[in-house]
């Protein structure tokens, strides 16, 4: 389990600090696939980075801690930032946006996999009893055990992204993270992905996290989600939750953006830009865009607070802009 | 089969490149004005006043035999071919007659061989070395230092520095000679002594410019692998720092180094004059500079031709090594 509290960073630079994430709490549970969706630059990525403890400069936690946690093997295991590298692969591991060239391009993908297995899990083996394990979950997982000896560049696209969810779920860990893990693949090879991605969710039983700015994406695979706009989350819940009611105006005009079939009204985009991190407007981030703002908004930041069981908003009107828009629907 | 067909074609091109190379150098001296012969009679002349007619076209016609110049152009071609690359025959040398060029080579190159490839190879294991930690663990205070000393030796000409270290250690200290001869006869102990002796000061001014462009190359080689995609993500999967530096890093960014190395071992006949005129080393780069001022057409002619097998061989070998090292090429 993730649990992420009161967390801040921000990124060095030389015009001053630019902060990223504000004061942002929330937890990941067991056994789910958790979304996090956003236009770029809203801070997914900051965020997963935060949350794999990858804090290299210019960036840096301003404040509050991302606490993981959980029982493996029977045990009993808990770090906190700045420690979670000691779990790394065995209790949390990552799947990268650009898995293109994630790989090193010289040495055959069998050497890539025996590179990241921990010393202390194949002490008693041979090389080749490892790799017979890795060839076996290869096959596990519908893969052919002949594409260890591949190189990366021998492998199409879709392919080198399934040899590396296998690479990052080989050593069970509890927490998957999964930085963009369809872009730049087409809509077919996408669904293949998506569907191994939640098989293995389903055997492991344990956390995945997707991070995505395709809200269809979302929709198939993630059991709950966040929404992240400029640096905080606008709402979390559960995803069906949000899709069929969305409360805060700025998912409301994202899932009303997208496509359904049989739908012919046109779509129409939100107007203006998302702020620059640099310079954001007081008061709530999304006030400029927003067509329920008003004085309020522009002054006083939203809090994030839970509106009904599981259902987190950053709002002002999270009650009231429903009750309009019931109304502005009856009448 | 693929592997076949890739060796021949490269060996096509070596045999190729050289051909044409020996061609050039066998017909741009031809298309000159001035005729060898010719300035040799003159030159002859003007110091041993008029020849009797007869005495002189014998003397004409023996000198152009000695020069290959007998024949139409194509059969000097053809007979240089043949005795020149097959067999390494370049005719007598003219400065010290009438002895074959071939001989002369032979003798001096195994000192220019011996004090270029032991330093070229030296400074290449060094300078990588050295530059593949400042350019992967770029925070290191050892590797800063490396770095700062490499990049204050390098720009300095080579000719200051193999000046510097002769006037200070062989003419101000008197360590080593200035000219430096290697005694052949007397005994193995002996040989090897003034070996040493005249080697050192050459050896170690190569060295010290050739480690400081390996470790400035290397070092912006490593530096950019260390950053790409596939090292960050070697990082993330926790694996150690000199599994990366080693695996990761230095094998995707010697690939290029070893291409120039061969290119740099290839390059040691022009290489080497410089070093052996100014510390006095008998090599064949000496024997270039006396060839060109006195003329030898024939001693040009064989170290040039000597030095184009040399580089083309030395890119055979990297061709033929390179699908060894990256996967990528053998199988495409």
């Amino acid at each position: 389990m993730l649990k992420v509290e009161n967390l801040s960073t921000s990124y060095k630079t030389i015009d001053g600090d630019v902060h990223v994430l504000e004061n942002l709490s929330f937890e990941i549970y067991e056994n789910e696939i958790f979304g996090i969706a956003g236009e770029s630059g809203c801070g997914k990525t900051t965020l997963l980075k935060t949350l794999y403890d990858i804090i290299d400069f210019p960036m840096q936690i301003d404040g509050g801690r991302v606490l993981l946690s959980g029982k493996k093997n029977g045990d009993l295991f808990s770090y906190e930032s700045g420690r979670i590298r000691d779990a790394w692969w065995k209790n949390i591991s990552y799947v990268p946006q650009a898995a293109q060239s994630v790989l090193n391009p010289i040495s055959r993908l069998k050497s890539q996999f025996l590179d990241s297995i921990p010393e202390e899990d194949k002490r008693s083996e041979t090389k080749e009893e490892t790799l017979e394990r890795v060839a076996r979950y290869l096959e596990e997982l519908s893969l052919s055990r002949d594409l260890l000896h591949a190189f990366p560049f021998q492998l199409s696209g879709g392919m080198r992204q399934r040899v590396i969810i296998a690479l990052a779920t080989f050593m069970s860990p509890n927490v998957v993270l999964a930085d963009e893990p369809t872009t730049a693949l087409d809509v077919v090879v996408q669904r293949g992905i998506l569907a191994m991605l939640m098989r293995l969710q389903k055997e492991l039983q344990n956390t995945m996290v997707v991070v995505s700015h395709d809200m269809g994406v979302h929709y198939q695979v993630t059991k709950r989600m966040g929404i992240m706009y400029s640096g905080s989350f606008a709402e979390l819940g559960g995803t069906d939750d949000i899709f069929d009611d969305p409360i805060h105006p700025y998912t409301k005009m994202l899932i009303g953006a997208l496509p359904r079939v049989g739908d012919t009204s046109q779509k129409v985009g939100i107007p203006g830009r998302p702020p620059a991190l640099t310079d954001p407007p007081p008061g709530c981030r999304f006030a400029p865009r927003c067509p329920h703002s008003n004085e309020r908004c522009r002054q006083e930041v939203p809090e994030f607070r839970e509106v009904r069981p599981g259902r987190f908003v950053a709002c002002h009107f999270a009650e009231k802009v429903k009750i309009d828009d019931r109304k502005a629907a009856g009448s | 089969m693929k592997f076949a067909k890739y060796v021949g074609l490269r060996i096509l091109t070596w045999a190729l490149t050289i051909w044409i190379g020996v061609t050039f150098i066998f017909f741009v001296p031809r298309m000159f004005p001035s005729d060898p012969v010719e300035n040799m009679i003159g030159r002859i002349q003007s110091r041993s006043g008029q020849m009797d007619p007869l005495e002189m076209e014998s003397l004409r016609k023996s000198l152009r035999i000695q020069f290959g110049l007998e024949g139409s152009l194509l059969e000097q071609y053809v007979s240089f071919l043949k005795k020149g690359l097959l067999q390494f025959d370049f005719g007598p040398s003219l400065m010290s007659f009438p002895t074959p060029v071939g001989d002369i080579i032979k003798t001096y190159l195994p000192y220019t061989l011996g004090l270029m490839l032991m330093t070229t190879i030296f400074s290449w294991l060094i300078g990588n070395f050295i530059g593949l930690q400042a350019g992967f663990r770029k925070k290191q205070l050892s590797s800063k230092f490396l770095e700062g000393v490499a990049i204050c030796i390098y720009p300095v000409p080579y000719f200051i520095v193999a000046l510097v270290l002769q006037i200070v250690f062989a003419f101000l200290l008197g360590w080593f000679p200035l000219q430096s001869t290697i005694i052949t006869m007397g005994g193995f102990v002996i040989f090897i002594k003034s070996l040493l002796r005249a080697s050192i000061l050459p050896g170690v001014s190569l060295l010290l410019v050739g480690t400081g462009w390996w470790i400035i190359s290397m070092k912006s080689l490593s530096g950019t692998v260390a950053e790409e995609d596939f090292v960050l993500y070697a990082r993330y999967r926790g694996l150690s720092e000199g599994r990366i530096g080693w695996s990761y890093v230095l094998r995707n960014s010697i690939i290029t180094q070893v291409t120039a190395l061969a290119m740099s071992l290839g390059g040691v006949f022009s290489g080497s004059i410089m070093t052996e005129i100014i510390f006095g080393y008998p090599g064949v780069g000496t024997l270039i500079q006396k060839a060109i001022l006195q003329s030898d057409y024939n001693m040009i002619l064989g170290c040039i031709t000597i030095s184009i097998v040399a580089i083309a061989t030395a890119t055979l070998i990297v061709d033929l090594i390179y699908p060894l090292i990256d996967p990528r090429i053998r199988y495409s």
